[in-house]
Formats: C-alpha cells, structure tokens, sequence
C-alpha cells in the first residue's frame, strides 16, 4: 500500500492550521449543543467534513479524525439518553451495569474532550495528531494513493499495443 | 500492515471501554443494600419490631381464637402453596379500626379487625394477605427500611430509630412497581393456593368504590398509588391455567366477624 508523503509544518498555510484546528473546536461545540439530542452533532460533524474535504489533505485528515472519534462517544450519548428515558417511562431499576454503563460513558466523553483540545493545537501549528485508531483510520483513508488520484491521471502513457 | 495495526487499536480500544463497563458493573459503585440484610438477620430485625410496635403503639393483639385461627389458616393455605420460602411466615390480628395490614421485616404480617370487616369474604383477606406475601419475598420491606434509614441505623436496635421504623411500616407505602409485582406475586399464590385470583379485583374495586374513606387512610394497598382502575385491569389480565379449580375455604366468616370488637359488628 503506498501513502502520500506528509506535508511539514512550514509546508501547511495558515488557513489550512486553522480550518483542520476549527475542526474539533466545531465538532465539540456542537456536541455540547447536541446534548439532548445527540444526533444533531452528528449532522453538523458530517456537513463539515464535507465542507472541508476539499481543503486540502491536512485538513481533511484532522476533519475526517474528528469526526470519526465523535461516532462512538455519540452513539455512547444516544445510548444513555435512551436508557435514562426508557428507565423513567418504564420505572425500571437504575442498575449496576447502567451505572458501568454511565461511567463509561462519561470516561469516553472526557477522553474525547481532551484528545480534541490536544488535536486542535497541534493542527494549529501544522502538526499531525494520530488519536489511537481513529488517527490510523483516518490516515489510512486520506493519505492512501488511490487508482485515480490526480497525480496518476496527469501521467502520460503511451498507447497500448 | 496498516491494517493490522488499525484493527489492533480498535482492540485496545474496545478493551479499555469494556473493562470500565465491566468492572463497575460487577463491582457496584452503588451496593444493592439490601442484600447486605441476611434472611436471618431480616427474622430477628421482625421479631424486635415486632415487640416494639406492640409495645408502642396502641395496637393490640386479638384475643378472640376464632379469628386468629381464621387468619392463621387462610396463612397456612397460602404458605403451603408457597413453594421454597426461606421465611417463617407470622400472623397477627391487631385491634384497630383502620383498615390496614402491614409487613414487618421476616415475614411478620399484621391485620387489624379494620380489614377483616371490610373483607367480604376470607378469599378477600387471603388476597390482601398474598400481597403483603409478595412484599416479602421480593424483600421490598427491608429494602424501603434500608432505603428510607440506611443499613447502620436498620441493624441497631435504638430507640428513635424503632420509633422511625415503627412509622414506615405503619404509614408509609411501596412504590408503584413494587405494588405492581405484588399484585401479580398474590395472583400467582392465590391461584397456586386454589383461591380464585381475581378475587382480588373485586376487592381492590371495593377500595376504589370507597376511596375517600378515612379508615382506608393507611392501607398500604391504598396508599400511595391508588391507580386502582389500572391495577383491576391488570389482575383481571392473570387468567388462571384452565385446569384450576377453586378450593372453598372452610372459614365461616360471618361468625369470624361477629367475633369483632363490641359496637364495631360489620354493618
Ligand atoms: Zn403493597
């Protein structure tokens, strides 16, 4: 499998730092926002990535990673919510494993919240940030060379025989 | 290469989350409290409550044998169709004109000649009687006193707390889903005993008829969700297997009732 090479910071233009960095600033604004319902955030998320996509690989990279991270940890809210409400309509028990459930929950929240900040200012400055899995993943799918990339339909072939 | 390094993140991942799920919820953060009451323990609590409320309380117990006989059979026919129960089920008759019957911790059951008034018939009390059955299996009683004073205060044996403990089980009522599971708890006894279960709804229909009584203030039954509409419904829903046959009680209740208290004779 061959990647793209990275660009290096000083490579990076100031829009592009700032478009990959309002990335997890965007997708964690809209997490808070989408709170009650946690779908709306994922709206948002997506919408944006595909804003930003063809801004450039860097920032495709950051967006992609952003967004993928906020999957789990929103299916996790949406999972709680319905919990909660199921519990209280049906008046059944809060049990232990909900509890486990809860705590880990807010675990992937915080997790989240952190790696995003992190991931933001390191996009600021031109860098790559790899969060576990999501980095890989999103790495894998923006930087992999495809059949069909612009560099290889500019390559002049002579014709086939 | 990228992908096994991809899927191998995933594991760690998933791992780390699993393992906080997990470990919570095999090690509650969050004790279920009552189980941390031994059945053993739950008998000698009663017993002690059982002599504090006689103590302090006005009740007093029935002297007629008649009627504590009556209640004690109807008690023996459900116990006998109760299958592996741990508790030493215990019936007392107390003199009093509210209509109430309540559970003391280990199986301690309390009707007062209020209630056997009010029962139209003995099927009635057994269906009132295999309810509060239910609160004890289900351990609703220990749990609403751990609930309500802490597991601390539920294993000493002070003063203020009997006082406290006295007015819970006196006064206070379950909630809904526990009412709910021991309705159906009764229905399944009662049909097990060979009472027709839905006896029950005739009775909690009475209940409903006669809301705004004052007697009917501290039944436990009545207390705290008097849905009865929904709650008749929902017994009238337990239909018994199609081989059960009822069993007639060999009570006769208008003698049992005549055994009340002078000037209190069911109308
Ligand atoms: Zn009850």
């Amino acid at each position: 499998m061959e990647y793209h090479p990275l660009p290096q910071p000083d490579e990076i233009p100031v829009r592009e730092r700032e478009d990959a960095m309002g990335a997890y600033f965007m997708m964690f604004a809209t997490a808070a926002l989408g709170l009650p319902l946690p779908i709306i955030n994922m709206i948002a998320a997506i919408i944006y990535y595909f804003v930003n996509k063809s801004k450039g690989r860097f920032v495709q990279f950051h967006t992609l990673q952003s967004l993928y991270s906020q999957i789990p940890v929103t299916l996790l809210n949406i999972g709680l919510v319905v919990w909660v409400i199921t519990n209280l309509v049906k008046e059944y028990d809060f049990t232990e494993v909900f509890w486990g459930y809860l705590v880990m929950t807010a675990v992937a929240n915080l997790i989240y919240l952190i790696f995003s900040v992190v991931g933001a200012v390191k996009a600021r400055k031109g860098l790559f940030y790899y969060f576990l899995f999501f980095g890989k993943l999103s790495y894998a799918q923006v930087y992999r060379v495809r059949v069909g990339d612009g560099e290889q339909q500019r390559e002049n072939k002579p014709p086939k025989m | 290469m990228m992908r096994t390094s991809i899927i191998r993140d995933l594991v760690i991942l998933l791992v780390i989350f699993g393992f906080i799920w997990g470990i919570i919820s095999l090690f509650p953060v969050f004790p279920e409290k009552v189980e941390l009451v031994s059945i053993e323990r739950e008998q000698e609590l009663g017993e002690t409550y059982l002599e504090a409320i006689l103590k302090n309380s006005d009740f007093e117990e029935v002297t007629s044998e008649e009627m504590t006989n009556a209640v004690e059979a109807i008690g023996l026919r459900l116990e006998n169709a109760l299958e592996g129960s741990e508790y030493d089920y215990r019936y007392l008759v107390v003199d009093d004109k509210m209509i109430n019957a309540f559970t003391l911790p280990g199986g301690n059951i309390i009707v007062t000649t209020g209630l056997i008034e009010f029962c139209g018939s003995p099927e009635e009390l057994a269906g009132v009687m295999a309810h509060e059955m239910g609160h004890v299996e289900m351990r609703h009683v220990v749990s609403r006193l751990v609930k309500e004073l802490g597991i601390a205060i539920l294993t000493s044996g002070d003063q203020f707390v009997m006082g406290e403990v006295t007015r819970i089980i006196t006064s206070t009522g379950f909630d809904r889903k526990q009412e709910q599971s021991a309705d159906l708890f009764a229905c399944e006894l009662l049909e097990d005993a060979g009472i027709e279960p839905r006896t029950l709804a005739t009775f909690f229909r009475k209940l409903r008829d006669d809301q705004d009584n004052e007697l009917l203030e501290k039944f436990e039954i009545v207390s705290t969700h008097p849905n009865f509409t929904h709650r008749i419904r929902e017994v009238l829903e337990y239909v018994p297997d199609e081989n059960f046959e009822e069993i007639p009680m060999e009570i006769e209740w208008e003698e049992v009732k005549g055994q009340l208290p002078e000037g209190r004779v069911s109308k």
